[in-house]
């Protein structure tokens, strides 16, 4: 007799009779390879985690007999916030409590417990809920358990629909089908790493074959991924963004936004329609390099600046290129040559401010602010509306002594323009220095200095390897 | 109620269609034609409900049937987190046009959804959150499966109202046009044809079952041969459309499974017939 009392406890019939009921006729379930869950009796299930819903759903997947030895693992710290919600969770579901913080105790010790008394566990080795339709990476204590307890098979299982009908951050539920996919009973010889890495992978696969027939919503092209090789003038920034724009086009789609545009493509310039702004760009350009001095040299050249920055818009539009390499950015620039104008007031704060306005991120900033005071070209790019420059994604910076680029400079047997005299390189440089920490540090962005007196094949090498490093990293969105 | 012979039928045939449906059920067949057996049964169902107990309860159980099957559309579309509210106010309209079915309210049923749901959604799906990009295709989407499902369905009920056998009269020509248009495409002869063809070539089966029923339909000779000639051709043109609607949504009508398409297609032969069918009757003979 007391087996029927266990089995028929108020809990379970709780379960039975309002939960499984309530699923199946508001939100409608589907379960595809049940029979894989009712041949054993003991079991660890793990699934994707995107919902409150996913635990209820697992409950309604189980045979009457294992309800109240199952237990699903969840975050103590999430559901202890309302005392009637823990409450309530604790009794119909009996979870296995972790409590995120305590750093000491074994987290697995609960499981183990469980499982050591014979009961079934359902884990979501996610961790958390994630991203809705999104499977995170696993955290490897699945793994673990699997190596302690070989004899139990690991049931993995797919839910989608929940992250539809009960998503994070919803506050009512919608009435969404859910599809259950429950794959076959998974024994494992590996090591800790390769079990978890393999059981991602299964769910992985499931997901996959639920939700390859659906049609999906078209996504925006990815932007290109800029680059941006900075230097004073000789530093030899034109030749190396040259040369890195030719290494990269081996694999990619790369324009080279210089004195001229350029497309790479497998190593070779690719011959494109020029565009009307380049040409303008152009003009206004060979303008500013004729100027005497430089006050008469700032308007010209932020006008060429704010072409630059124009262009790399529409070339991203026509020709979406896979990389973007800049022979000096736009924006950077700009900011920099603020020391040579304004020496006095550029410090790390008002570089800081005049990025954010200029790249358009500026809420923060209020119309009588001091930067704005300081440098009113700022609050005057800003009233035209001017202040929506584009920030690169990687920054290279090529540090040169300004008597080596002079000396280059005079080699070149050119014109020299009015900014070209060692004081004022050496005062440009600082700026770009001083930018290059304020994007590293305030922007994240990544940034490397690199001596620009290395070897041209040398200084190429790496900032491909620098460049490759920038593209694998995850572009971070909170 | 049940002492007059068509009452007496509907009961019948919805008893046999349960026995049909637990057969199979029990046998474990799953296929096309058990999702429309399960439908053709939900449909008796509703007009047994009408005949024996009551056409305000029969009304609710069609209210269900909407809201299945805007569930499975929901489930299929792509959606937004912040189309949430719009969706909710999607399931919210069923209710309302439901009641002024009920109280036979014609003007406010006919506008329900086409201005007052219209014009309320794309206001909700705004309030849901500041991202504009994919708000047309969002609201697109929800008004759609709105006006498909709920509305154009929401039309058999008016004509259950106007009485039973009219709707069931409705019912078995479209049902008569989809077992022809099976057996066609079973038996291979016509495979060059499209769904129209298809469908159009159930006209006789369909005028002369108008003819049978028109005793108890009330509707005039003239009208019902007139109906049977246009129905087959809503039902092909429905179809038809529908099968571009269900590719898109991923529907794989060769598998059916709960949830990814079973009740949008077999509910699909009624979106273009349904309305039509009831505006004529209204407009002649109302």
């Amino acid at each position: 007799m007391k087996k029927f009392a266990d089995i028929f406890s108020l809990r379970v019939l709780i379960h039975l009779i309002l939960i499984r009921p309530f699923l199946k006729l508001f939100f409608g379930v589907n379960v595809a390879g049940r029979e894989n869950l009712a041949a054993s009796d003991r079991y660890i299930i793990i699934a994707n985690h995107n919902s409150h819903l996913d635990s209820l759903l697992l409950f309604a997947l189980l045979p009457a007999r294992h309800i109240l030895n199952t237990h699903p693992v969840a975050a103590e710290e999430y559901f202890s916030k309302w005392k009637p919600l823990f409450k309530f969770v604790d009794y119909l579901l009996r979870p296995i409590w972790i409590a995120r913080d305590k750093k000491a105790e074994d987290p697995l010790k609960g499981m183990k417990e469980r499982l050591n008394s014979g009961h079934n566990i359902i884990i979501f080795p996610e961790g958390t809920r994630g991203t809705p339709g999104q499977i995170g990476k696993f955290k490897t204590g699945v793994g673990r358990l699997a190596v302690e307890y070989r004899d139990v098979p690991i049931i993995p299982v797919f839910l989608s629909g929940p992250e539809k009908g009960f998503p994070k951050k919803s506050p009512f539920p919608l009435p969404i089908w859910n599809q259950v996919t429950v794959g076959p009973p998974q024994v494992f010889t590996g090591d800790c790493l390769d079990i978890t890495a393999s059981l991602e992978n299964m769910i992985r696969e499931l997901s996959e074959s639920e939700t390859a027939n659906r049609h999906r919503r078209r996504k925006r092209p990815k932007p290109s991924f800029t680059v941006a090789v900075l230097g004073i003038d000789g530093s030899g920034k034109s030749t190396l963004s040259r040369e890195v724009s030719r290494a990269l086009s081996d694999a990619f789609r790369v324009c080279l936004v210089s004195d001229r545009l350029e497309f790479y493509e497998h190593e070779h310039q690719k011959e494109v329609q020029p565009l009307l702004t380049e040409k303008v760009r152009e003009a206004v350009g060979r303008y500013a390099k004729t100027a005497k001095s430089l006050k008469h040299y700032k308007i010209p050249k932020m006008a060429e600046l704010l072409l630059r920055d124009h262009i790399m818009g529409e070339v991203q539009r026509w020709y979406s290129p896979d990389i973007l390499v800049l022979d000096g950015c736009p924006l950077i620039n700009l900011a920099a040559w603020a020391k040579i104008y304004k020496g006095e007031y550029f410090d790390t704060d008002a570089c800081s401010a005049a990025l954010r306005i200029l790249s358009g991120k500026d809420e923060a900033t209020g119309k009588d602010d001091t930067v704005l005071a300081k440098f009113p070209e700022l609050a005057a790019l800003k009233r035209f509306g001017l202040a929506s420059m584009r920030l690169p994604d990687a920054v290279i910076m090529l540090d040169v002594a300004p008597s080596v680029s002079v000396a280059r400079i005079k080699g070149r047997g050119e014109k020299r323009q009015v900014h070209e005299t060692e004081e004022k390189l050496a005062k440009l440089r600082e700026g770009y220095l001083m930018v290059c920490d304020v994007v590293k540090t305030e922007f994240n962005i990544h940034t490397r200095v690199v001596d620009g007196q290395a070897e041209i094949g040398q200084l190429t090498a790496s900032a491909i390897a620098f460049i490759e490093q920038g593209r694998g990293k995850e572009p971070d969105h909170g | 109620m049940l002492s007059d012979l068509p009452s007496a039928a509907v009961v019948l045939i919805f008893l046999a269609l349960s026995l049909v449906a637990l057969i199979r059920r029990v046998a474990g067949f799953s296929s096309r034609v058990d999702a429309y057996i399960h439908y053709l049964w939900t449909f008796f169902l509703i007009f047994t409900v009408s005949e024996v107990v009551s056409f305000n309860a029969a009304i609710w159980i069609l209210a269900g049937l909407c809201f299945i099957a805007l569930r499975e559309y929901f489930t299929l579309t792509d959606i937004r987190l912040q189309d949430r509210w719009g969706i909710l106010g999607a399931y919210l309209s069923i209710p309302f046009m439901i009641v002024f079915i009920q109280i036979d309210w014609y003007g406010m049923f006919i506008i329900s959804i086409p201005v007052y749901a219209f014009l309320v959604i794309p206001f909700l799906v705004t309030l849901g959150g500041k991202e504009a990009e994919g708000t047309v295709s969002s609201i697109g989407a929800i008004d759609f499966g709105l006006f498909m499902l709920v509305y154009c369905i929401g039309h058999i009920g008016y004509l259950g109202l106007f009485s039973t056998w009219m709707a069931i009269m409705l019912l078995l020509n479209v049902a008569m046009c989809d077992l022809v248009a099976y057996l066609i495409g079973t038996s291979g002869k016509l495979r060059r044809g499209g769904d129209v063809t298809k469908y159009l070539a159930s006209t006789p089966v369909t005028v002369i079952l108008m003819l049978i029923m028109s005793g108890w339909t009330g509707i005039p000779r003239d009208h019902s041969v007139a109906l049977g000639l246009a129905i087959p051709a809503l039902v092909g043109i429905g179809r038809h459309t529908i099968s571009y609607i269900e590719s898109d949504l991923g529907i794989a009508t060769d598998r059916l499974v709960p949830g990814k398409g079973r009740v949008f297609d077999s509910i699909t032969s009624f979106l273009y017939a349904a309305p039509v069918v009831f505006h004529y009757i209204r407009y002649f003979l109302k």
